[in-house]
């Protein structure tokens, strides 16, 4: 866990001074940049594992160097937001970010965060047999998370992958919204329906021939979500 | 003859102002049509010497000739002075009006009532035509002043440029509008015709037409779905009722259209100062916190770091730095959420939401602020949803379960409860604290109020004044219950969604 790479970017100087100094101390290698621009050019030089990114800053946005950088990477990325609004966080999410957190911030909490993001699902054995959806047409590739849905090619991210196969661990079983906050981000977790709202739409459109009409990723109204394996 | 020709369609707008010219032009026709008999006659008898039958004929294309050049009343006088001068000077006896053979009688009356009868017909035929002509005419001004109606200024009153437009595509010396919602009266130009503006406000009130033939005056409704919203006079013209109802109907529809435009720009500037408004704060939301979050990240991480084993006079300066970063971040958040919610002119982002989340989602809120005290939930089950907008009244009671926190002893209980009550459901936020007396209690929702002891001092004093600004938006109260030594109750209610089943 130690020595994980970490890309800040954002337009504040003293942010990206405290990051530095504050997250050197935990033994991360942390690196900045000002801008989205510049921050999509380091992640193109020189490899890392988690980005910490501001949702305002100048040029081309925190929103959207997040939409360019997942159009490359499956990078895990924290962003940072001013507002607690519902909204602001939804399209974090919906941008790709596996997590957001609120300014100011206290430095735990921020940590939490980023063990938590950074945290690997281990792989549960047994496996669905996922043979069933092949002949659908969906093909799942675990190992290299790399998902085929009628010949349309995607792969997921690390955080869509853990929740993807905890769920197919337990085919047609309903998992509650608690215990996959849980399960996939960790103990601090449990009331973030929004991440799961979120998360399951991304999975859908990567998974499901139709992502309006799922076959697979069903919601169970008010309980939580379930993996329907076609027998 | 192409002076009749050319008068066949009389210039309306001239008609009146030109009366003595065409009184003249009128005479002249007549007597050139009397001529032309007379040059026949003297043509025929005099130096032509045919017989009767063939003089008949004559006189016949004369007339048909008259007629069909010019109107009616010419060509009868044509008709009647031929059938003179042919039975005076062809019809034995020549010379005088008595007629021998009775046979001549019958020829003398055929050729009365055949030339009559030519006569009605060509000017029927010549009516016809007129009015056809008028007709495009007016289907081609009412096409004008529709056109000009579609293109019209948004940025000038809608009733000028009607009366602008009816003037310039009808030719209408006199126009005035009276638009019944303002009360305005617009005209085209100076009108001389003083009763004008009482007439406009008596036909816009009664629904009647008004019409004065002297001075050619039409005063009619403007109707929209059946009530009068204004009514227009036009005067110099004559224009077929028709044409005059499509006009009213255009004015109508450009009238409503102006007052729906109106309507929907008021709307808009509206909801952009709003959006300015929420701009500006976001704004200074960012500029604020973004310092706060640099001091936040170095007292936290100071505190929190093994590696920087803080002594304890250091630990305690971190320490108030750390707390005064979170009150002035708190101060922050709560000004700029009053400056949002003050006045209630903000948009409420409404949906259907359960009662337990938006409670937990409240609790999660308070969490780093608890100091390891408990808040007992206590959520009635079955509660149908609600009907609120989210992130609003988790604010509000974040801040309930914040100044229940606050003002009351460190170990004391704090609960946070819900049940429905009368079409409701009803949230409350109790402690075991002090309680507020009553001459307080009026007090606490005001703006910057803070009670006098020390503790009250923790506060911001906006609290409770943006949480009544959210319930006053959703239609619904906040109330206080508190008895000095008791504690303190405050409740919120929140509509329950309609047509939502509960869990």
């Amino acid at each position: 866990m130690s020595a994980a790479r970490i890309l800040v970017i954002d337009d504040d100087p003293q942010i990206r001074r405290a990051m530095r100094a504050t997250l050197t101390s935990r033994d991360y290698q942390v690196s900045d940049a000002r801008t989205g621009e510049e921050g999509l050019e380091m992640l193109r030089s020189a490899p890392y594992d988690l980005v910490l990114l501001d949702i305002n800053m100048p040029g081309i946005g925190g929103i959207e160097t997040c939409h360019l950088i997942r159009s490359s990477s499956e990078i895990a990325i924290i962003m940072l937001t001013v507002s607690n609004a519902e909204k602001d966080k939804v399209a974090a999410l919906d941008a790709g970010a596996d997590d957001y957190i609120t300014k100011p911030f206290s430095m735990p909490e921020l940590l939490a965060r980023i063990r938590a993001t950074l945290r690997r699902l281990p792989q549960v054995p047994g496996q669905a047999d996922l043979r069933a959806l092949i002949s659908k047409g969906v093909q799942i590739d675990l190992p290299s998370r790399q998902v085929t849905v009628l010949g349309r090619a995607s792969r997921l991210t690390a955080k869509e992958f853990d929740l993807l196969s905890y769920l197919l661990a337990r085919p047609n079983k309903t998992i509650a919204h608690r215990e996959l906050l849980q399960a996939v981000w960790g103990p601090d977790y449990g009331d973030e329906l929004e991440y799961l709202r979120v998360f399951v739409n991304r999975l859908r459109k990567k998974i499901e021939p139709d992502p309006s009409e799922p076959q697979f990723l069903v919601t169970d109204a008010w309980a939580g979500y379930r993996f329907h394996l076609p027998q | 003859m192409p002076s009749l020709a050319d008068s066949a369609v009389p210039e309306p707008r001239y008609l009146s102002r030109r009366l003595g010219k065409s009184t003249i032009l009128f005479a002249g026709r007549i007597l050139t049509s009397l001529g032309l008999v007379a040059a026949i006659t003297i043509l025929l008898f005099r130096y032509l010497h045919v017989n009767a039958t063939t003089a008949g004929f004559f006189y016949l294309v004369v007339v048909l000739v008259i007629a069909s050049a010019g109107g009616l009343v010419e060509s009868t006088v044509a008709s009647i002075s031929a059938m003179l001068c042919f039975n005076y000077f062809f019809l034995p006896p020549i010379g005088t009006f008595t007629i021998e053979n009775p046979q001549n009688w019958v020829a003398l009356f055929a050729f009365l009532f055949t030339s009559l009868m030519a006569s009605q017909l060509s000017a029927r035929a010549k009516r016809r035509t007129k009015e056809a002509i008028s007709r495009q005419h007016e289907m081609e001004k009412l096409y004008s002043f529709s056109r000009a109606l579609l293109l019209a200024d948004p940025g000038q009153p809608i009733a000028h440029q009607v009366v602008q437009r009816v003037a310039q595509a009808f030719d209408f010396p006199v126009v005035a509008l009276y638009d019944r919602g303002s009360g305005a009266i617009y005209k085209a130009a100076e009108i001389d015709i003083p009763e004008i503006e009482g007439h406009l406000r008596e036909a816009a009130l009664r629904s009647t037409t008004f019409r004065d033939e002297k001075t050619n005056l039409t005063v009619t409704p403007i109707r929209l779905g059946g009530e009068p919203i204004g009514s227009l006079a036009v005067a110099g013209s004559s224009l077929s009722d028709a044409a005059l109802q499509s006009l009213l109907n255009l004015a109508a529809i450009g009238l409503e259209r102006a007052i729906s435009q109106a309507a929907v720009n008021r709307a808009e500037i509206a909801r952009q100062s709003e959006e300015l408004k929420s701009t500006l704060l976001d704004a200074i939301a960012h500029e604020f916190k973004t310092p706060l979050t640099s001091i936040k990240a170095v007292t936290t991480g100071l505190l929190s770091d093994p590696a920087h084993d803080l002594r304890q006079p250091q630990r305690e300066l971190v320490t108030i730095a750390d707390e005064s970063a979170d009150r002035l971040s708190k101060l922050v958040t709560e000004a700029i959420q009053l400056a949002r919610t003050e006045g209630g002119t903000f948009r409420l982002n409404r949906g259907v939401h359960f009662v337990s989340s938006l409670v937990s989602a409240s609790v999660r809120q308070m969490k780093s602020l608890m100091d390891g005290r408990e808040i007992i939930v206590s959520v009635a089950d079955n509660l149908p949803p609600v009907w609120v907008d989210a992130d609003l009244i988790q604010m509000v009671i974040a801040h309930l379960l914040d100044n229940a926190l606050k003002y009351s002893p460190s170990g004391s209980p704090v609960s946070v409860s819900a049940r429905q009550d009368d079409g409701r459901v009803v949230v409350s936020v109790a402690d075991g604290g002090p309680g507020i007396s009553e001459q307080e209690q009026s007090r606490i929702f005001k703006k910057f109020y803070k009670g006098k002891s020390d503790e009250n001092l923790k506060g911001t004093g906006m609290g409770l004044s943006i949480a009544r600004e959210v319930m006053s938006a959703h239609g619904q109260e906040i109330l206080v219950a508190s008895q000095q030594g008791k504690g303190s109750e405050f409740f919120v209610s929140l509509p329950v969604a309609r047509g939502v089943s509960g869990k």
